[in-house]
This record gives C-alpha cells, structure tokens and sequence, in this order.
C-alpha cells in the first residue's frame, strides 16, 4: 500500500519536519497517529514525515488560552484534568467518542482537523470554543480561526504549512454557562452520521446571553449554526424555544445522502440531537462524561 | 526496494530489525514470526491486531513499523510468562470466551492493558476496553465475564500476596 515510500523521517523539532515538507516536493506526507492516513493509502507519497516526536504533545495555558499540540492523542485528551474542566468536558466528551481506544491512542486532535472530513468529532466541540489552529512554515507561524482553516483543508492553501497546534481562548465562565455534545453514530466506537455541540450562557434571569451551536456531518465542513444562535439570544430556554431552535438549525443544514444515512434522515437528527443538546444545557453546567 | 533500520523491544526481547520505510507495524511483526498479532480489516475497525506500545493497546495495521522505533511492543505470544497463563487468559479459557480464536488476542491485549491500568474495572469499564474488538462467534458476553473474574481474581491474589501488617486497620 506505501511500497513507493523511500525514506521514512522523525523530526525532533517542528523546524526539520517543516524542511523534509519542503523538500519532499509535494510528494511528502506528514503523518501522526495514522488512523487516517494509513487508510486512504497513497502510491504517489515517496516520503513520510511522522511528526509525533516533533515536541507537539501538550496540553497548557497561556496567558487566558488553552493550547493543545497537534500531536496530543484523543485519549491523551480524554485523561486531561484541564481538558476535563473545560467548558463542562465538552472536547473531553466529543475526544471519548473518537472510535474505540485502541484508535484514541493513536488519533490525534490536529489530524482530526487536518483531514478535513466534515464528520470530524472534535471538530463542533472546537467551533462552540471559538477555537484556532496556529499554521507553521518556513517564514513563521500564524493563527488561523478553526472556521476559515476549515473550509480550506481540502484545497491546497496549507499544503506548505504543518499545523502545529489548536487554541482555545477562555471559554465563558460561571454557573449560568452550560455546555453540551451529541453524536448519534451507527455504534459506538462508528463515525458520527450528526455530531452537535452547544454552549450557552444565562443571565440571573435565565436569558440566553450567549449562544454556540454547531454541528458536524451535516454540511461539506463543520458548521455553526449562526441563524439559530441569534433566534435565541434573549430568550428564555423553555421547551417552545427548543423545538424552535431545533427546527431552525435544520434548515441551515445542508447534509447529503450517503452510505450510512439519507439527507432526510440527517436533517431530522439535526433538529433530535439540537433538542437533546439545548434541553441538556437546561439540565445540568456540564456534559454527562 | 529501499530499506531502513528498526530498533525497539517485543515482549523484554531488544531487536534490530531490517524493514521498508512504508511497511505497516502488522506486516514486520507477522514476518518476524509473531502470528498471533492477526490481520483481520487492516483499517481499524476489527481489533484484531492489536498490540500495547509502552502499554498502550493499538491498532497494529494503523502504525507505521518505523513509528515503533525505540518504543516496547507486547504480543500475545509475551503476556504468558514462563509458561504461565496470565490471569485475562486463563479467564478466557474458564469461561468460554474462546470459540474459533481469532479475535481472542486482541481482545486479551486490551482486557490486559485495562486490568494494568484499572484493577478493579466495571462492566463499562470493561465494554468500553473491549469496544474495538469484533467478534462473530461468542458475542460478547463471555469475554466481558472473563474479564471482570480475571480482575477479581487478580484483586483476590494481591491481597493474599500482602503481608498481615499492611491488610490490619
């Protein structure tokens, strides 16, 4: 499957990796837990770069922002007290539902963004967060919001670049903030056919202040859902604004029909798992984990 | 063919092995002899092939060989030491966990790793390890039982093994 692999590299630093990308002319793949790359194979790749040993394993504060190393495993994640106490556990939560553990020990969260599929299961958890991915090359390094590197993945923009790390700015704070992530998959350990997460902030009055949604599998890239986030800013979150909010986030959903689930079907467990995600936040600060 | 060299430790035994920079873990540990590691969906979804790195269990069709240089490899063929069935496995066989076998040493890698890390796990503790193993067999009952008696077991000889000062209030 790799038979025209001619040299296999471990960078010690961010610095080499980036040099063996560049000079694997287009014909170098950068690789990490491999749970992705091995799959989709390749006959034209000629090198590989794995970066796991590049010193991107971390998880730490700066200043107010939580950074987490491209290289930092899902089940690296999951045992994380920080990544436990943040936001109620919601990207611990959506780390957990990564696959079984045998592939969260390998998975990491920067190939989770990186490869660009829409059912990425850290990736809605990450969009609530207002999250960005910091992109290395040879000039520099520089923040990109997870948004907009999201709908570029799959083009060549950053083929140049190694995502070094993801940054999560301090999340909302109190005991009006309420977080959290559904996934419906076929099992499990599958990949999600919709994934949603959500944030939410109350005022003393129980009004939403501040709202996050956003899901994945339903669109060509993970999406927040801003039409629905607007409806309910200053409201109170009773059940008419849960059905109303769950119908509204089906129309900005564009999901196609495939192997696992029809459009439909995907559009109708958008308006489910909102529900279930709007009325947890009604029920408890944090994500059941 | 281009080749390179690979050095890391399967089961307490250090090995310097010639490999192909794009060959999968699974592929080198079968040519070096270590068939139990088994080759089932060779894309991560079956748990057949499953090994612990540094402890770890993982997916051996997901791991680049070269990944695993300087990194502790056990097999099922190194969880019996001297002979000696580890408790997960002699629990397999009391239990009726075993029927054609083929998902067997995966799952006992796993149910290995968890009772190392977890000795006294719950039911979803338990499922939750074993969550990445397929079998068409048995289900799942019996290896979910075998577990939790072989964590029982393993809990039961601990204590037995501690001396009378520590056990006492």
């Amino acid at each position: 499957m790799f038979d025209k692999v001619e040299a296999f590299y471990r960078p010690a630093s961010v610095r080499e990796a980036l040099r063996l990308l560049h000079s694997g002319k287009g014909q170098a793949r950068v690789v990490a837990g491999g749970t992705d790359v091995v799959v989709q194979g390749g006959d034209s790749i000629r090198f590989l770069i794995d970066i796991t040993r590049a010193g991107l394993s971390y998880i730490r504060p700066r200043g107010t922002d939580l950074v987490i190393g491209a290289t930092t495993t899902m089940a690296e994640l999951e045992a994380s007290p920080q990544i436990q106490a943040l936001a109620g556990g919601l990207l611990c939560r959506a780390a957990r539902t990564c696959g079984s553990l045998p592939i969260r020990n390998l998975a990491t969260l920067g190939g989770n963004m990186a490869n660009g599929s829409a059912a990425a299961d850290t990736a809605a958890p990450l969009l609530v967060l207002d999250a960005a991915v910091v992109m290395a090359d040879a000039k520099g390094r520089r923040k990109v919001p997870l948004a907009e590197y999201l709908v570029n993945v799959r083009t060549l923009r950053y083929a140049k670049f190694l995502l070094v790390e993801v940054v999560i700015p301090e999340p909302p704070q109190g005991k009006g903030c309420r977080w959290s992530f559904q996934k419906l998959g076929r099992t499990a350990v599958d990949i999600s056919l919709v994934n949603v997460a959500a944030g939410l902030q109350l005022d003393s009055r129980g009004r939403v202040k501040w709202a996050r949604i956003s899901l994945g599998a339903v669109a060509p890239t993970p999406m927040r859902a801003p039409g629905a986030e607007k409806r309910m800013t200053g409201r109170i979150l009773d059940q008419a604004l849960l059905a109303e909010i769950g119908a509204e986030v089906a129309r900005e959903v564009s999901p196609i029909s495939d192997a696992r689930a029809s459009a439909e079907y995907r559009r109708e467990i958008c308006s489910v798992l909102t529900r279930r995600a709007l009325d947890e936040c009604s029920a408890h600060a944090g994500c059941s984990l | 063919m281009k080749t390179m060299e690979l050095h890391l430790t399967v089961n307490g035994e250090s090995l310097d092995w010639t490999i192909a920079p794009g060959e999968l873990l699974l592929d080198v540990l079968r040519r070096q002899g270590y068939v139990g590691v088994k080759r089932g969906c060779e894309e991560g979804e079956c748990g057949a092939c499953a090994v612990l790195v540094d402890g770890k269990p993982i997916n051996s069709c997901l791991m680049f060989a070269a990944q695993a240089e300087g990194r502790h490899i056990l097999t099922i063929e190194g969880v019996a030491v001297g002979g000696k069935l580890d408790p997960v496995q002699e629990a397999f066989l009391d239990h009726g966990a075993v029927q054609c076998g083929f998902c067997t040493p995966g799952m006992v890698i796993s149910a290995k790793a968890l009772l190392d890390r977890c000795p006294d796990p719950s039911e979803a503790d338990v499922r939750e390890a074993l969550a990445g193993h397929l079998c068409r067999c048995t289900g799942y009952l019996k290896p979910v039982e075998a577990v939790l008696a072989a964590a029982a077991k393993r809990k039961h000889k601990a204590r037995r093994a501690k001396p009378v000062a520590e056990v006492a209030p």
